[in-house]
């Protein structure tokens, strides 16, 4: 039963991303418009294909069943700029994709954890200052211009650009963390009972912080989603993040709304998984 | 170390004002026979590449820049305190629709949502008047990043023994709220620190949609994005003056506010 | 505590996962192979359906057409028609094509190839952009006397008919490739959609150099779908691209500076920046505004207090020409040698304006009726340079008491309000021409058309002088002889820099970018500027 809920509720996400994506672009200016024309060679076929455009999607619901005929053919439509099924064209990008998704987050949390977790069983606050300063730096140069530095230095390429958008937000959030953790009153007395410091960490330290650590992951998660897009924008990584913003400058709804419909099954899927984790948690506790 | 933190902010945003009322041009004046000029007497800081006084630029966009985030960073850190706090101590039901709205915030393409403001307003809207429209904009749109963060937190402290035992020696809504308070700060200061730098950064791309900050008004984060082709133009050092400006300022918050945990 | 080690073991073995992939990943480059960058996919392969830059490229590099277009002398040249002739009447076009062509995969050329080809692309069903052309394309036939004749019916004359053979590139009989088969100097390999595409030297290319020696030269090229303008850059820098086409102004002197004699100004390009206001009657705006619209004073006005030098020497870093008309400079056969620059004086214009009833109120202008001038240009986002020129105009307008303010919207919106809701008072864009003949821009010109961009589709000419660029466009596209149509496009530029529907900025000039490395390039400001002559392009020391 309860497997059933969280099914209907993850459906349900898709479902509603897929209808506010599709109204949000209908709507917005632009839609019935295509850049050729302007174009005076190519203005006359421009017309032409926005006449049929308009002709099969002239109300949001005929739009909407033209959408669903794509999605029930199989082929999720035909992508507007490309002229392609969309399965096709998500098919070449997703592993691509999936690939940067986990390598960024998993090194940007490698680094988040390592550098923060022992950072509050110091007594010196010299290092946190350091790691401060970092982090100002870091979050102050925007991902366009980290990027252009690892193209014109040559090292270091997308992934470690996502690991860093992701990393230096998550060190600051788990900094406050960790130090919250460190200073509660039990762990102040299993330190001056003398346990182990790496014992205090793994145990204690994790286990309180494993609640917020789970919503950290999940907007750690969506946060690299979303930053998927700016990262493959800039180093011309031909995976979904780059189909999803040339699809929403170019007004392409079949591929949007399944980029979409992607990202809110990721979104949902890493959102259940945290509520089930705490339920499952706090039913122990 | 608080102190000497915020008297630095003090005294950059005390420098950038003086700058903007006692420079003989203003921001938006073009010498148009000084275009991207080195230091000089008359410009501190150059000119850019409209011959236009970089220091009185870069002034008004830290004031205006820096102002504008901090609001806008500000009322998302709030709403989020205040939707996350009441929904930990409401009936699961809330905090469900609550976490399941802002995952459905989180898939949608808002930037055409943006798009829609945008042809909703009048093409003449003063550029002022589309700055401050677009960071009140970007502060609604930053509750729900990070709500669940803070509604994770928020539940675990309505859940823990002391609010429990709070609760049952009678203690209000009000009363139990504002005991949490303290505990939630920690995390509402990272999330204010994190959004700041985010508004920047957004403001200058929302001005492809025409939104944001328009010339001839100057914007931080249009300074920090043209950085990009920077790096590869390599023009005067004097270009990388925003960011080193910025880092300084969300260092200065940063230890000011490191300052008022410890 | 058992935790803790499981945990460092995971990360450690996450850390060896990702570093690999740190370094980003470059594509790998083969002997006498040179690559450059496309912005965005080719929209077709098909080379009847071409309708975008992109698209454009992949067919001259691949095409073999019955005449091309010299982009250098913007003279007709013969490639497979070894000869052509047009009747008295301009009707019937006869083309006599060159003994023993054949396609990549080595099947002969013959004229039933041709005709097959014109015949599908002239269809309606087929839907080619280039059809437009022909006017009345339905009506167009096509034969084939013997092996090696074929001759075009033209149900009227159509100016400039035997240029647009350049655009149609021949294909085996009744199968379409896609490219895979062609007559031109390369065809297509591979393709990987959003990565690149590999083009290989066609073994049967009919085109040898004087020494006899087989062209093309190179044995491939590679083209990477490639939308970052920095990435491009620097790839040209590190050696990975051989070209660069379509620099900007604000790279260009940084380019050069890395890699001297690498960047090449081939002067002002065929292309225009523009701005116009808005002069659709039923556009959402306020009637006085209308009225400042669409009056000459007005708008001549606004042209005399705009700093032309300063926006090519601002704006594009002295790599623009400012300009006067809609026909550049560079367009040697049709630009008006008569037509004045632009006399631009601040009190010109206030005096202008003053006839016309604008008077200043304090610092600023206000109408007869007390109205301040204040309007909005809006231009596309992204442009940097097109940005900077709203910003110079601005301030060239505040200095005779116009209040502008600049917004700039993406592409698709900005159409919107350009094409659609007509939501817009004044607007600055550039125009595009591919062709050097003024018949490429008669939707432009002619009133009922939607491209006139102040004031599309008019059911009558709104205007007198509009009705005399209509009489005059049509004429010149109907006239037989170079003589007559010259005169016709010299009066309507005459009528367009007197009435500026369009006021006319700068002609930004063709800035591309050449490796040393390479040698035969010969560049043009026709598009493809830096390899419109690929066959002949190699590699220096490569000498088979």
């Amino acid at each position: 039963m309860r497997f059933l809920r969280r099914a209907l509720r993850l459906l349900s996400l898709v479902v509603l991303a897929v209808l506010g994506t599709s109204l949000l672009m209908y709507v917005a200016p632009g839609y019935f418009s295509d850049a050729r024309e302007m174009d005076a060679a190519h203005a006359g076929v421009a017309r032409a294909d926005l006449v049929s455009l308009q002709a099969q999607q002239s109300t949001l619901p005929r739009l909407l069943r033209s959408e669903i005929h794509g999605w029930l053919r199989g082929d999720l439509g035909t992508s507007r700029q490309y002229g392609t099924p969309v399965s096709s064209l998500i098919a070449e990008r997703s592993a691509l994709s999936a690939k940067l998704l986990l390598s960024g987050v998993a090194l940007g949390w490698l680094a988040a954890l390592l550098l923060t977790l022992p950072l509050g069983m110091q007594r010196s606050s010299v290092p946190e200052v350091f790691l401060v300063c970092g982090t100002a730096l870091l979050l102050a140069v925007p991902a366009g211009l980290l990027a252009t530095l690892c193209m014109v230095t040559g090292h270091g390429g997308p992934v470690l650009v996502l690991a860093l958008l992701v990393g230096v937000r998550d060190i600051k959030l788990l900094q406050r963390m960790a130090r919250t953790a460190w200073a509660a009153p039990y762990i102040l007395h299993a330190r001056a009972q003398g346990i182990s410091t790496w014992r205090i960490l793994g145990i204690h330290v994790l286990a309180s912080l494993r609640h917020d650590l789970l919503a950290l992951a999940v907007m750690s998660f969506t946060l690299a989603l979303s930053a998927l897009v700016p990262v493959e924008v800039i180093f011309d990584h031909p995976g979904l993040g780059q189909l999803a913003w040339s699809a929403a400058m170019n007004r392409d709804l079949p591929v949007l709304t399944v980029v979409t419909a992607i990202m809110a099954m990721c979104v949902g899927l890493a959102s259940l998984s945290a509520e089930t984790r705490r339920a499952g948690a706090a039913s122990c506790a | 170390m608080r102190l000497t933190m915020l008297g630095l902010i003090a005294l950059l945003l005390g420098v950038a004002g003086w700058r903007l009322c006692t420079a003989p041009q203003g921001y938006a004046t073009q010498d148009r026979m000084q275009i991207s000029a080195p230091v000089q007497a008359a410009h501190p800081a150059g000119t850019d590449e409209l011959g236009r006084d970089r220091a009185v630029r870069l002034s008004l966009a830290l004031l205006l820049g820096v102002g504008g985030a901090c609001c806008a960073s500000a009322l998302a850190s709030f709403c989020t305190l205040l939707v996350s706090s009441f929904a930990s101590f409401g009936p699961p039901w809330i905090s469900r629709t609550l976490l399941y709205l802002s995952d459905l915030f989180m898939t949608l393409p808002w930037i055409f949502l943006l798009m829609l403001v945008r042809s909703a307003l009048p093409l003449s809207l003063p550029p002022l008047q589309s700055g401050l429209l677009t960071f009140l904009l970007l502060g609604l749109l930053g509750i729900p990043v990070f709500l669940r963060l803070h509604h994770s937190r928020a539940s675990a402290l309505a859940a823990s023994g002391w609010m429990l035992h709070a609760h049952a020696t009678g203690l209000t809504l009000a009363q139990r709220l504002r005991s949490l308070l303290p505990h939630l700060r920690p995390l509402l200061l990272a999330q204010f620190l994190l959004y700041v730098p985010a508004c920047l950064a957004a403001e200058a791309n929302l001005g492809a949609l025409g939104l944001g900050l328009s010339e001839p008004l100057p914007s931080l984060g249009t300074f920090i994005a043209n950085l990009q082709s920077a790096a590869l133009q390599a023009p005067s050092a004097l270009v990388y003056l925003p960011i080193a400006v910025l880092v300084l300022v969300l260092l200065a918050l940063e230890l000011s506010l490191f300052g008022a945990e410890s | 505590m058992k935790r803790l080690p499981r945990t460092l073991l995971a990360g450690a073995l996450l850390l060896g996962v990702t570093l690999p992939v740190l370094r980003a990943a470059t594509p790998n480059s083969r002997p006498s192979e040179i690559a450059w960058a496309l912005q965005y996919d080719p929209k077709t392969l098909d080379p009847a359906l071409v309708d975008d830059q992109a698209s454009e490229l992949v067919r001259f590099l691949t095409g073999g057409v019955l005449v091309r277009l010299n982009r250098a002398s913007m003279a007709l040249e013969p490639e497979l028609a070894e000869s052509w002739s047009v009747s008295p009447d301009g009707r019937t076009v006869s083309l006599r094509l060159r003994s023993g062509l054949k396609f990549s995969d080595g099947s002969a050329l013959t004229s039933a190839d041709v005709v097959s080809t014109l015949r599908r692309v002239l269809a309606p069903a087929t839907k080619a952009p280039v059809a437009e052309e022909f006017v009345d394309p339905a009506k167009v036939t096509v034969d084939a006397p013997d092996p090696l004749s074929v001759r075009l019916h033209l149900p009227a004359r159509v100016t400039g008919v035997v240029a647009f053979l350049d655009e149609i590139a021949i294909e085996p009989a009744n199968r379409p490739s896609e490219t895979r088969v062609t007559a031109g100097p390369f065809t297509l390999a591979d393709y990987q959609r959003g990565q690149f595409l590999r083009l290989r030297r066609n073994p049967f290319y009919w085109k040898r150099d004087t020494a006899g020696a087989s062209l093309p030269y190179l044995d491939g090229v590679r083209l990477d779908i490639l939308a970052n303008r920095d990435t491009e850059e620097l790839r040209f820098l590190r050696g990975q691209y051989a070209v660069l086409d379509s620099v900007t102004p604000d790279t260009f002197a940084a380019l050069g500076r890395r890699l001297p004699g690498a960047t090449r100004d081939l002067g002002a390009s065929l292309n225009t920046e523009q701005m116009w206001f808005n002069q659709v009657p039923n556009a959402p705006l306020p009637a006085y505004k209308k009225q400042w619209f669409s009056s000459r004073a007005f708008r001549a006005a606004v042209s005399a207090a705009i700093r032309r030098s300063d926006l090519a020497r601002i704006a594009f870093d002295g790599h623009a020409t400012p300009a006067n008309g809609f026909i550049s400079p560079a367009n040697t056969a049709w630009y008006n040698r008569s037509l004045t620059p632009v006399h631009e004086d601040p009190q010109a214009a206030l005096a202008l304006l003053a006839s016309d009833g604008f008077h200043k109120q304090g610092e600023h202008l206000v109408d007869r009726e007390g109205h301040p001038v204040k309007f909005s240009i809006v231009t596309n986002a992204g442009n940097h340079a097109r940005e900077r020129m709203a910003t110079l105009i601005q301030q060239d307008l505040a200095a005779i008491g116009v209040e502008v303010n600049v917004v700039t919207l993406d592409f698709p919106a900005l159409i919107d309000r350009l094409m659609h809701t007509s939501d817009y008072e004044a607007a600055l864009l550039g125009l595009s021409n591919v062709q050097p003949d003024p018949s490429t821009m008669m939707n432009v010109w002619l009133s009922n058309s939607p491209n006139h961009q102040w004031n599309p589709g008019q059911k009558t000419p709104a205007t007198p002088w509009e009705a005399e660029i209509d009489k005059l466009m049509r004429a010149q596209a109907e006239a037989g002889d170079a003589r007559t149509r010259k005169v016709s496009v010299d009066r309507v530029q005459a009528i367009v820099a007197e009435q500026l529907p369009f006021i006319y900025l700068v002609y930004p000039n063709t800035l591309c970018a050449v490796s040393p490395a390479l040698e035969g390039v010969r560049t043009s400001v026709l598009q493809p500027d830096v390899v419109s002559s690929i066959e002949r392009i190699r590699l220096k020391g490569d000498r088979r």
